[in-house]
């Protein structure tokens, strides 16, 4: 639903719950780990008035609010089943709250393929202490914490991890939401020759290099999208006031960088710094967005992720 | 047998590796729609303008790219079209790294790849990769946007998993604890021994989504003209002393099981 967005709104927690460990319960707060793209667009029109996106009913044409809106599922047979919030979050496990930490298992041992998603989680409970306990003992052992839990509607396998002492959530795929390579269709192993693997072994490592270079894994489509906007601004064409128009694609899932540092700052450590890995560095100007390179974005309601029925969230369920 | 989205050729130095892109992700998403209430028709989402809340045909929106707090420059429909890359069949790997230098906040989505002709080559390829220990780093075009991408095997197949960008992945610095909220050696010790007590190998496969499960329950009993008895979510007090939790659950975990 299209939503004012101010600006400067405070970054909010995605979710709010408790990780238990044994019988230690850490209370939390999620922050998603990622950024949008630098690519993202508003929508305006011919002249840079600010657009929007507004749902209308096709029968009889009424502009619809969020309050005339509900959630329908079309069954094999046609029939439209109605569903409401209350029922969703009503046959939500019991400890739908908890994620509750029932194995310890190698870092290295997660395939890739099961990446979806990584949160940072910010103690918010009285005491801390709990939180560096984990933090601290899942370093030690290299081990990551597996458990489950619901959010939004979903329900998320997760990796609870810790890195420089902050504890980190990535959602997992369930394995049902992989295919095998049997069901894509791929060839049994065929001979492979010696001499071949030597060959591109060779290759390989004339490629290999000790470190990630981040520079090699930069937004080059985003950093060409802003210099033709900045030339083109410097020649002072089609340059517009913007005000609350919606943005092109809603990426929801993203934070912003300097209000996850505000909030790591109060509930961790005051010298807590965060920072992209292109480098891009927030502390400096926490007050007034720098307008040039690298360029910040206006601070997204992350808010507006939990929107029910945003447009984006026709999906309800993975 | 599934469908191919795409198919390219992987280059590494001399040699070139024809391929084809599948999807390793299936979408179990349970696809909802949005209903006027009043008379359950699925509503329309059209774009208006704020000001006078007309609405707007595609060809006359614009992107707008934001400069600084309100200020934003449009980019008009032929210079976007100028900026697009060009087409390519090529797969180009440029840089291998060695695994686990790419952490999971990189990772974006998975594809299998599948050898179009050379059979050989492919695995010969993902056996090099495997015995190097090595992530590669690819870049290609596909349908008018740039990827960039790992390439990883696993079972001996390729695997490409389209990879973030270094713009959008965030990190915290170490940050310093504390004496009064560090845990002490003691508390250090019961968790280390809690933690070995419930450690295991990575099983996916013991995971059910359970929630997913229960929405299909519910929308099949609802189809039916049936109700659902609902629950509402539970939250566990928190509290206690920390130690003294520590040791209970250490002395609970020798008789439970875990999952």
């Amino acid at each position: 639903m299209p939503e004012a967005r101010e600006p400067h709104a405070p970054v909010r927690a995605f979710w709010s719950g408790t990780i238990t460990f044994g019988l230690v319960s850490i209370p939390v707060d999620l922050f998603a780990a990622v950024r949008p793209r630098r690519t993202a667009m508003k929508m305006v029109d011919a002249k840079g008035k600010p657009l929007g996106r507004q749902y209308y009913c096709p029968k009889d044409g009424t502009k619809l609010s969020n309050n005339d809106i509900v959630r329908g599922f079309e069954t094999e047979n046609g029939k439209m089943v109605v569903v409401s919030d209350k029922e969703l979050e009503g046959i939500a496990p019991d400890k739908s709250r908890d994620i509750d930490l029932r194995s310890f298992v190698p870092a290295d041992q997660i395939p890739p393929m099961y990446y979806d998603r990584p949160y940072f989680l910010a103690p918010s409970g009285k005491s801390t202490k709990a939180y560096h306990l984990l933090a601290e003992t899942m370093e030690r052992t290299g081990r990551v914490g597996i458990g489950s839990f619901v959010m939004r509607d979903h329900e998320y396998l997760v990796a609870i991890l810790s890195e420089n002492g902050v504890l980190r959530a990535e959602t997992l795929r369930f394995a049902d939401e992989l295919h095998t390579p049997e069901e894509v269709g791929l060839p049994k192993r065929a001979k492979v020759s010696r001499s071949r693997v030597t060959a591109l072994a060779k290759e390989i490592a004339r490629l290999t290099r000790d470190e990630v270079d981040t520079h090699e894994l930069a937004d080059q489509y985003a950093a060409s999208i802003q210099a033709l906007a900045e030339s083109k601004e410097k020649k002072g064409k089609d340059v517009v006031r913007l005000a609350g128009a919606d943005e092109e694609e809603a990426d929801a899932g993203t934070s912003n960088v300097i209000d996850l540092m505000a909030v790591l700052r109060r509930s961790l450590s005051p010298q807590a710094k965060v920072t992209t890995a292109d480098q891009f560095d927030a502390a400096p100007s926490e007050t007034e967005p720098s307008r040039r390179a690298p360029r910040k974005r206006p601070a997204k309601r992350v808010s507006t992720a939990r929107t029910r029925k945003a447009p984006k969230k026709r999906t309800a369920h993975k | 047998m599934a469908r191919a989205i795409w198919k390219g050729a992987l280059v590494l130095g001399k040699s070139t590796l024809s391929v084809q892109l599948f999807s390793a992700v299936q979408d179990q998403v349970i696809h909802f729609r949005l209903l006027h209430e009043k008379d359950r028709v699925p509503v329309e989402q059209r774009i208006i303008r704020k000001s006078d809340g007309q609405e707007v045909p595609k060809e006359d929106r614009r992107k707008a790219y934001p400069l600084g707090r309100d200020e934003a420059v449009i980019l008009q429909p032929d210079e976007l079209a100028e900026l697009e890359p060009e087409s390519s069949r090529e797969i180009e790997l440029c840089r291998f790294v060695r695994r686990g230098l790419l952490g999971d906040q990189w990772f974006d989505r998975p594809y299998y790849l599948a050898p179009d002709k050379d059979n050989g080559d492919y695995f010969a390829l993902a056996d090099a990769i495997d015995h190097a220990g090595v992530v590669g780093i690819a870049r290609w075009v596909m349908r008018k946007k740039r990827y960039l991408g790992a390439l990883t095997s696993s079972d001996g197949y390729l695997i490409m998993t389209a990879l973030r960008r270094a713009e959008q992945v965030i990190s915290v610095s170490r940050i310093e604890v504390p004496a009064t909220r560090r845990p002490d050696q003691r508390e250090l010790k019961m968790a280390e021994q809690l933690m070995s007590s419930i450690e295991g190998d990575f099983e996916p496969q013991l995971w059910k989504n359970e929630y997913r499960g229960r929405v299909h329950e519910l929308l099949d009993a609802k189809a039916r003209g049936k109700t659902l008895k609902l629950v509402a979510p539970k939250r566990k007090p928190a509290g206690g002393d920390l130690a003294d939790l520590l040791q209970r659950s250490l002395t609970g975990t020798k008789e439970r099981k875990v999952a």
